[in-house]
C-alpha cells in the first residue's frame, strides 16, 4: 500500500465519514483521553519546553549532518556484521527485500508495525512473489484481515473499528469463537501468531531511530511482537526511513522521553528495544542475518526546502491526536497513510500534489498541532506554506477564488478601492436578506458560509463612517 | 496615553459595534484614540490563503499607514498576529521588514493593553448575566495572550463566569477554512455551540470578530438563544 | 556489505547545497540538557519509593526482599503464578545470590522443571522457552521512573526468557537502581566511546505487554508475557 490509500475524492470521504457516528465518538475520545493523560505526563518532567526545546535542536542538527551519521551508522552495522542497503526509492527498497527473501528460500515473514513498510507498499510486493506476510502488531493484525483496510491513525491504525467489527474479522479469518472482550481478542492473536514467528524465515520491523556511533536501530512497543520479530528468525529485515536516526544514545534517550510520552500519554512502552547488528556469534537467539534497509523514497528532495523541518517528525501522532479537525472526519479522510496535520504537509511532498492538493485547506491554521509537536514543528506554518505553493507555484486554484482574490487584493492595497467596494458589498449584499441582521441564503463567496450558518448583515454605517461623524459631532 | 485604532475590516464592515465599544471603552481609561481612515485589511485572509505575494501590497499600505503611531491597539487576537507576522513575510526586503518590526512592536491585542500597558485589571464594568468565554486559538495559542481576558472579566461586576468545555477546540472558522471546508466547519462549530449550551451561560463572550461571526451564525441558524458580545462590548457595559 | 551508499549520501548533500561530510565529526553541542538534572537529587529510599509506585502504573506485582528471604520469595512467587515449567538465565548470579539449591533441588523435588538458558543446545533453549510458563532474569540497570529493568544480552542471557513464557519474574538488586534512562543511555554511551563490544540486544522493558489497540482499551499481555513481577533485593 502506497502513501494512497484509495482513489476517492477528499470531499466525497469526509462527506461519508462524517455519517459514521461510531469512527466519529472514537476518533474525539481518543483525543479526549490522550489529551488528559498526555498532559499529566509531560508535567513530571519537569520543564517540558525545555525538553521540546533539545528534541527540536537534536532533530534540527542530525538533519543538517544527516549524511554524515548515515555514514556512521552504515559503517557500525557493517563492523557488526550486517548488511545495509541505502534505497533511494520505493522499487529500490522492494526489491533488494526480495532478494534477501529469496536468497534465503523465505516463504513466510513477520512483521512488527512499521509506517515506512506501508509507505513503500511492501506487503503487497512480498505477495505478489508468493511470500505470505504476517503482520503481527494487534491493530495491524485486524486492518490485514480486513482485506487490508487502511489505518486510520499512526499510532493506533484500526481506531476506527468496533469491537463488534473486530470480532466478525476475526470470526471470518481467524477461526474465532468468543466474545468481542478486547482482551479475549487480543489473546486470540497471541495464540494464533505465536505459531508464525517460529515458522517464519524472516522477520521485519521498521525502526523508530537508528543510534549512528553504534550502528543500532531502536524499536518501541508496547505488545512484544517486536521482541518476538528479531528474536526468533534466523533473518531479521529493517527498515527506516533516512531521517530517523540520531548520533547517541544520550540523544536516542531524549527522542524515546519525548516519543512515547507524546505518543501515547505514558512514561514508557512496555518494550523498547535496541538491537546492533545480528546475534553474536555464541548467543543462542536473535537472527543470524541483519539487514538495515534505509529508505529515501521523496526525502531528500525534502531537505534544503522551507520544508525540511517535516523529516524532524519522531511519528508519535501528537499533532494527530490535537487536531479538531481530524476530530471529525477520521484518519482515513485524508487518502493517505499519513493523516491529520503531519499528514497535510507531509503527503503531498511524498506522494504529489496532483493526488492531494486538498489536504493543505483541511486546517484552520488553530495551531494546536505546533503546540503539541515534541519536537517543536511548525506545522500549521507548512500547512500554510502548502497553499503557498498550490497558489503561487502550482496555480491549483479555482478561476472564481483567483478572481475574487485579484479583485480584493487590489480593493485591500487601496484605500480609495476599500471604501468604495466594502460601501458595495453592503448594499449588494441587502439584496439577498431575510431578516434585519442576518443573511441565511448567500451567494458568491459566502454561498458556502450560509450553507449552515447565517451571515451578519453589513452595517449600514461603516465604523469608520460612525468614528468621522463622532470626531464631527464632538468638534461642533 | 494616545492610542492609534486598528479596528480591522471585520469590525469597519459587520461588526461596529465592537468597535465603537472599544473607542469608548479605552478613551473611559484614559487613551486619547485617533483612526486613520488609510487603514484597510491587514492582509490576513489573503495571506492565509496561500496568496503571500498579492498580500503584501496591503501589509505596507498598513505599515505606512501606522508608521507615526506612538501604539496600535486592536480589538483582534488575529489581526494584531498578523502585524506581528509582517517582519518575517517581508523579510526579503529589509527596508520594509524594518518598518514592519517597529509595527509589530508598538502592537497590541485590546485586553493585553488594558490589562499589560495600562495595568488594568479592573475596568470598572457592570453586567448582569451568566457567560462563558471563547478562546480564539490565534491570540490564545499563536499570540500568547491567554491570561489577560479573564483577568478582566473576572472583575466585572454582575458577570458570572462558567468554564467552557473544550475550549482549546478550534471553533471552525479559521478564515477561509470555513468557507472551503463548509462541512468540516459545521461540525467543529456545532460541537462549539454545543459546548456554549452545556455551560448554561446566557452570554458567550469572545475576543475575535471571526470566531464571532461564525459562532453566532451558526447559533441562529439552530435557534439557539444565547448573545454573543465581543469582549469589548463586556467591559464598556456600566 | 553496504550497497549504494555514495550516491544515496550524494544526494543528500546535495540537498543540503554542500559536499559530502564522512570525516569531520559534528560537534554534538546542546543549548538544553534537561535530562541531566531530572530526578537526580532523589535519595536511594526515594528512588525506590518511585519505582515501586511507577510498578502500580505499569500492571507490575512487587516485593521487596532481603538475599537471605530471596529463595522462599521466588518460590513463592513462581508457585502463585501458577507453577513451572521455569526458564532462567545462565547468569552466576542466581548462585550468588543463594538460589542454586532452589534451582538444582528443590524445584526439581516439586516436579517444577527448571531450564536453564544452555548455549549448547541452540535452538532447543526457544522452545523450552515457548513452553515455559516463567520466565526468569535479573535485572542489569534499572530506572526507578519508569519501572524499567534493562537486559544486557549475551550467550548465557538469552532474549526469549524475558519474552517467550507466560510471566516475567526480575530480579532486581537495589543498587542497580538509578534514576531513569538517561543514566542507562549515559553508561552505554560510555561503553561504546570505549570500543567495548555491544551486547547485540539491549531490551528496556517495563511490566507485561499490552496494547490499547480495541477500542483504546486497555488490555494486558498481548505477544509478551501476560504477568510480571519484580523482586526487589533490598540489601544488594
Amino acid at each position: 500500500m502506497p502513501i494512497k490509500i484509495s482513489n476517492n475524492r477528499f470531499k466525497d470521504i469526509v462527506h461519508s465519514n462524517l455519517q459514521d457516528q461510531f469512527m466519529r465518538s472514537s476518533m474525539s475520545g481518543a483525543q479526549d483521553g490522550l489529551r488528559l493523560s498526555r498532559l499529566k505526563i509531560i508535567n513530571e518532567l519537569g520543564d517540558w519546553e525545555e525538553w521540546r526545546s533539545h528534541g527540536e535542536e537534536i532533530r534540527k542538527h542530525v538533519l543538517e549532518n544527516l549524511d554524515y551519521y548515515l555514514n556512521e551508522l552504515s559503517d557500525n552495522v557493517e563492523k557488526l556484521g550486517g548488511y545495509v542497503y541505502f534505497a533511494e526509492t520505493a522499487e529500490e527498497a522492494n526489491r533488494y527485500i526480495e532478494d534477501v527473501a529469496r536468497k534465503k528460500k523465505a516463504k513466510k515473514v513477520v512483521k512488527s508495525k512499521s509506517m515506512v513498510t506501508e509507505e513503500i507498499g511492501l506487503n503487497k510486493h512480498l505477495e505478489a512473489i508468493g511470500i505470505e506476510v504476517v503482520e503481527t502488531d494487534l491493530a495491524e493484525v485486524i486492518l490485514q484481515m480486513d482485506n487490508n483496510d487502511p489505518p486510520s491513525h499512526i499510532i493506533t491504525p484500526a481506531l476506527h473499528k468496533s469491537k463488534e467489527d473486530i470480532r466478525k474479522i476475526f470470526m471470518e479469518k481467524l477461526n474465532y469463537t468468543k466474545t468481542s472482550d478486547p482482551t479475549e481478542l487480543a489473546r486470540h492473536v497471541r495464540e494464533t501468531k505465536r505459531d508464525d514467528f517460529f515458522t517464519a524465515d524472516i522477520g521485519i520491523t521498521g525502526c523508530n531511530f537508528a543510534i549512528a556511533e553504534s550502528g543500532s536501530v531502536g524499536i518501541v512497543t508496547n505488545e512484544g511482537n517486536d521482541r518476538l520479530t528479531t528474536t526468533i528468525p534466523k533473518t531479521q529485515i529493517t527498515v527506516m526511513g533516512m531521517e530517523r536516526i540520531v548520533p547517541t544514545f544520550e540523544e536516542f534517550e531524549v527522542l524515546v522521553t519525548l516519543l512515547i510520552r507524546s505518543a501515547i500519554g505514558q512514561n514508557i512502552t512496555s518494550y523498547v528495544s535496541v538491537l546492533s547488528g545480528p546475534k553474536r556469534m555464541e548467543d543462542v537467539d536473535g537472527p543470524e542475518e541483519f539487514h538495515l534497509v534505509i529508505v529515501d523514497n521523496g526525502r531528500s528532495k525534502i531537505l534544503g526546502t522551507e520544508f525540511q523541518s517535516i523529516l524532524h517528525c519522531i511519528r508519535c501522532a501528537a499533532c494527530i491526536n490535537v487536531c479538531p479537525v481530524y476530530r471529525h472526519i477520521g484518519g482515513q479522510a485524508y487518502n493517505s497513510i499519513y493523516p491529520g496535520p503531519i499528514g497535510i504537509v507531509l503527503s503531498p511532498l511524498l506522494g504529489g500534489y496532483d493526488d492531494f492538493k486538498d489536504l493543505p485547506y483541511a486546517s484552520s491554521l488553530c495551531g494546536a498541532c505546533s503546540q503539541a509537536c515534541p519536537v517543536k514543528i511548525p506545522l500549521h506554518q507548512l500547512i500554510h506554506k502548502q497553499r503557498q505553493v498550490l497558489v503561487e507555484e502550482l496555480d491549483e486554484v479555482p478561476i472564481q477564488e483567483e478572481v475574487l482574490y485579484k479583485t480584493f487584493g487590489l480593493g485591500g492595497a487601496s484605500n480609495v478601492l476599500y471604501t468604495t467596494s466594502t460601501k458595495m458589498i453592503s448594499s449588494l449584499m441587502k439584496t439577498f436578506i431575510k431578516d434585519k441582521k442576518y443573511i441565511s441564503k448567500g451567494f458568491g463567496p459566502i454561498k458556502e458560509w450560509t450553507s449552515n450558518r447565517d451571515f451578519p448583515i453589513p452595517k449600514s454605517e461603516r465604523f469608520r463612517d460612525w468614528f468621522e461623524n463622532r470626531e464631527r459631532r464632538i468638534k461642533e | 496615553m494616545k492610542v492609534t485604532l486598528f479596528v480591522t475590516c471585520v469590525v469597519d464592515i459587520f461588526e461596529t459595534d465592537i468597535g465603537k465599544a472599544t473607542v469608548e471603552l479605552l478613551e473611559r481609561l484614559g487613551c486619547e484614540i485617533d483612526f486613520p481612515k488609510k487603514q484597510v485589511c491587514c492582509g490576513q485572509p489573503f495571506h492565509a490563503a496561500g496568496y503571500v505575494e498579492r498580500s503584501k501590497p496591503m501589509m505596507k499600505d498598513m505599515i505606512e499607514t501606522f508608521e507615526n503611531s506612538e501604539v496600535v491597539v486592536t480589538p483582534s487576537g488575529s489581526c494584531a498576529l498578523m502585524f506581528k507576522k509582517y517582519p518575517e513575510i517581508l523579510a526579503n526586503e529589509p527596508n520594509w521588514a524594518k518598518r514592519a518590526t517597529t509595527l509589530a512592536q508598538k502592537t497590541y491585542e485590546l485586553t493585553d493593553f488594558i490589562v499589560n500597558v495600562l495595568k488594568t485589571e479592573n475596568v470598572g464594568a457592570k453586567l448582569n448575566g451568566v457567560a462563558t468565554y471563547h478562546t480564539s486559538c490565534q491570540m490564545t495559542r499563536l499570540l500568547g495572550v491567554k491570561d489577560s481576558p479573564s483577568k478582566l472579566l473576572s472583575n466585572v461586576e454582575g458577570l458570572q463566569m462558567k468554564p467552557l468545555p473544550y475550549r482549546y477546540n478550534c471553533c471552525g472558522f479559521g478564515g477561509t477554512f470555513a468557507t472551503k471546508m463548509a462541512e468540516i466547519s459545521e461540525q467543529m462549530v456545532d460541537e462549539k455551540v454545543n459546548s456554549v449550551i452545556e455551560t448554561n451561560a446566557d452570554i458567550l463572550i469572545a475576543a475575535e470578530g471571526g470566531c464571532m461571526m461564525n459562532i453566532a451564525g451558526r447559533m441562529q441558524r439552530r435557534n439557539v438563544p444565547i448573545k454573543v458580545m465581543h469582549i469589548a462590548e463586556v467591559l464598556n457595559s456600566h | 556489505m553496504i550497497q549504494q551508499r555514495e550516491s544515496f549520501l550524494n544526494n543528500i548533500a546535495k540537498a543540503l547545497g554542500r559536499d559530502v561530510n564522512m570525516a569531520n565529526k559534528p560537534e554534538l553541542k546542546w543549548q538544553y540538557n534537561p535530562q541531566s538534572s531530572t530526578l537526580i537529587n532523589l535519595s536511594k529510599n526515594e528512588l525506590l519509593q518511585l519505582f515501586k509506585s511507577q510498578c502500580n502504573t505499569i500492571h507490575t506485582n512487587y516485593v521487596v526482599s532481603k538475599v537471605a528471604d530471596l529463595k522462599n520469595e521466588l518460590k513463592h512467587r513462581v508457585e502463585l503464578n501458577g507453577g513451572g515449567p521455569v526458564s532462567l538465565w545462565k547468569d552466576e548470579r542466581f548462585a550468588e545470590f543463594g538460589l542454586q539449591s532452589l534451582i538444582e533441588e528443590e524445584w526439581p523435588a516439586l516436579n517444577v522443571a527448571v531450564n536453564e538458558w544452555n548455549p549448547d543446545i541452540g535452538a532447543a533453549n526457544l522452545t523450552q522457552a515457548k513452553r515455559s510458563n516463567v520466565g526468569i532474569t535479573f535485572s542489569d540497570m534499572t530506572l526507578a521512573e519508569t519501572g524499567t529493568v534493562v537486559l544486557f544480552s549475551n550467550s548465557g542471557k538469552g532474549r526469549s526468557v524475558s519474552i517467550l513464557p507466560k510471566t516475567y519474574i526480575a530480579l532486581i538488586p537495589q543498587s542497580t537502581i538509578v534514576p531513569r534512562m538517561t543514566q542507562a543511555a549515559q553508561f552505554i554511551s560510555q561503553k561504546v566511546k570505549n570500543g567495548e563490544a555491544m551486547p547485540a540486544c539491549i531490551n528496556f522493558i517495563s511490566g507485561p505487554s499490552n496494547s490499547a489497540d480495541i477500542e483504546m482499551n486497555p488490555i494486558i499481555g498481548v505477544h509478551g508475557p501476560i504477568k510480571a513481577t519484580y523482586i526487589i533485593i533490598s540489601d544488594r
